[in-house]
């Protein structure tokens, strides 16, 4: 187990709202995160020592800049922004995501580095398509599959979704019951982009075919928005507003796969499976112990692995599982409860984090699970770069 | 002028350039290891499983089945625009258990597409002097 399980806390919450086009810097976006984080958590900028984020865009093309408080935000420049440059004892700039950056965060409050860390994630829409290969020629990886139009990650989980469908005997049906049902968690969730916006089945199984099986209602949706989650050593949070959500265990994916493709069905079943059993010995817990789940969904096929390399189902039988009813909020194990990256907005795994705090310390309101005490997190596909953790409610 | 983008072309370097050099001649050739006897792709400085750094270039069959597939309809580059909707496939190379290939399924229409469906290599001139593997279904 985890010599420092249960020790650090998320404190405090704050959103932008999450548009598609904001003509705000994003900057001003990450400010304003950061400073409703802030007052969620009863603190003001001058408790504030630690930043920490994953500044980049997915690559993938578009027309992505690289300008610091225009495209992206990075822990100097914030600190600067919030005039608190003299104050900060530690920076986290880690990639490949932000769920990395909230690792090291956590490792450096237990290590006395920084008192306050303030955990960021800002995103925008760059101009331009999000993904587009102008480049004339493909190196590196890129050389096997962007001559064949594979430089999209929306194909490269059309071919793990298509293999899915055909070796469970699953149909495309279920996946309308899963974002359908995902689309009602927005309508109580405040911050989510789809909030109010409402999905029929007919609507998801005639909507645009990005890369067959993928329709653009199974990719997430990306956003400009910003948002920040204070984190403390847990017997600080105690003396704060919320009640603290605690971080009972991580666990990082390093699963290395077939390479002639870029990602396969059974090696991100694999990848989740051995993550979970890492995150399972960090936190001292088995799967049992798992009152709700966030897991990832970049592309909805995601959560399905994750479901079955978790565990919680056995391989092909997640369709079913979710076609039973058993991933809403009246469930067995309440999922995505929030409406996930699908229906909130792209902010690569900050949303489940979130999602986990506010449900286990009763602030989820309207769409509040009861008795949700613990919370697991998945972010990415569980391929190497993937990270988990446990988020439990103080005992 | 108008031209019509190309599709992005293989940069070869100096772990992959057998590859294409095979690919240009008419071969599917596959990055082997002698000492643990397995195949390696995508082309690697040393073998991942014995450390080996001397990979060599061997031809193989261009006999594979079809492990997945995608038809894609919306272009992630402007060299696709007009060949949408086209399928990307994911095969296993007959040598060896999961030895999977990236390439485009050709002569086929996408409704008789299956897992496990049997190919054959084929070669795709992209540009002058740039030959792509690319794979269709095998003939009874």
């Amino acid at each position: 187990m985890w010599e420092y399980r249960d020790k650090v806390a998320i404190a405090g919450i704050g959103y932008t709202e999450l548009i598609r086009r904001n003509p705000r810097t994003l900057a001003s976006l990450t400010v304003e995160a950061t400073d409703a984080a802030l007052a969620d958590a009863g603190l003001s900028r001058a408790d504030v020592d630690g930043l920490a984020t994953t500044p980049t865009m997915p690559v993938y093309g578009g027309e992505k800049g690289n300008q610091d408080g225009i495209d992206v935000v990075t822990p100097a420049y914030l600190a600067g922004a919030l005039k608190i440059r003299d104050r900060i004892t530690w920076l986290g700039n880690t990639a490949p995501m932000v769920t990395h950056a909230a690792i090291d965060a956590v490792n450096a409050l237990v290590a006395g580095a920084c008192t306050h860390v303030v955990l960021y994630r800002a995103l925008h829409m760059p101009r331009g398509r999000y993904s587009n290969f102008t480049s004339t020629h493909a190196s590196g990886k890129d050389q096997f599959f962007a001559p064949y139009g594979f430089s999209i990650p929306a194909a490269w989980a059309a071919t793990v979704a298509r293999r899915y469908l055909e070796t469970s005997g699953a149909k495309r049906e279920s996946f309308a019951n899963f974002v359908v049902d995902n689309r009602e968690r927005a309508h109580l969730n405040p911050n989510a982009y789809f909030r109010g916006k409402t999905l029929t089945r007919d609507e998801y199984l005639t909507s645009r075919m990005i890369a067959d099986p993928i329709t653009m209602l199974d990719c997430d949706l990306p956003v400009d928005g910003a948002v920040a989650i204070v984190l403390t050593r847990a017997d600080r949070a105690r003396d704060l507003h919320n009640p603290p959500a605690l971080i009972s265990g991580y666990a990082t994916s390093n699963h290395a796969g077939a390479t002639g493709v870029p990602m396969t069905l059974e090696d991100i079943r694999a990848g989740a499976g051995a993550t979970g059993e890492r995150l399972w010995s960090a936190a001292g817990i088995d799967r049992g112990d798992i009152d709700i789940a966030q897991l990832y969904d970049g592309f909805s096929i995601f959560t399905y692995t994750w479901l079955e390399g978790l565990g919680f189902c056995g391989p092909g039988e997640a369709a079913a599982f979710i076609d039973d009813g058993n991933a809403r909020p009246t469930g067995s194990l309440p999922l995505n409860t929030g409406g996930g990256c699908l229906a909130e907005g792209r902010l690569h795994g900050m949303t489940q984090l979130t999602e986990a705090a506010y449900q286990v310390t009763g602030r989820a309101g309207e769409r509040q699970i009861p008795n949700a005490r613990r919370s697991v997190v998945t972010v990415s596909n569980g391929l190497a770069g993937s990270t988990a953790f446990v988020i439990s409610a103080d005992h | 002028m108008s031209q019509t983008p190309l599709k992005p072309l293989p940069l070869a370097d100096e772990i992959t350039g057998g590859y294409w050099e095979a690919a240009r001649a008419g071969r599917l050739a596959v990055q082997y290891c002698p000492g643990c006897a397995r195949y390696v792709h995508l082309p690697a400085d040393i073998c991942p499983g014995c450390d080996n750094p001397d990979l060599q270039w061997r031809t193989v069959s261009g006999r594979a089945e079809l492990y997945s597939y995608t038809v894609v309809h919306d272009a992630p580059a402007p060299g696709f625009a007009d060949s949408l909707p086209y399928i990307v496939g994911v095969v296993e190379l007959e040598e060896q258990a999961g030895l999977l290939v990236t390439t485009n399924l050709m002569d086929v229409d996408p409704d008789d597409l299956r897992i496990g469906l049997t190919l054959d290599v084929t070669f795709e001139e992209l540009a002058p002097g740039t030959t792509v593997p690319q794979f269709r279904p095998r003939k009874a």
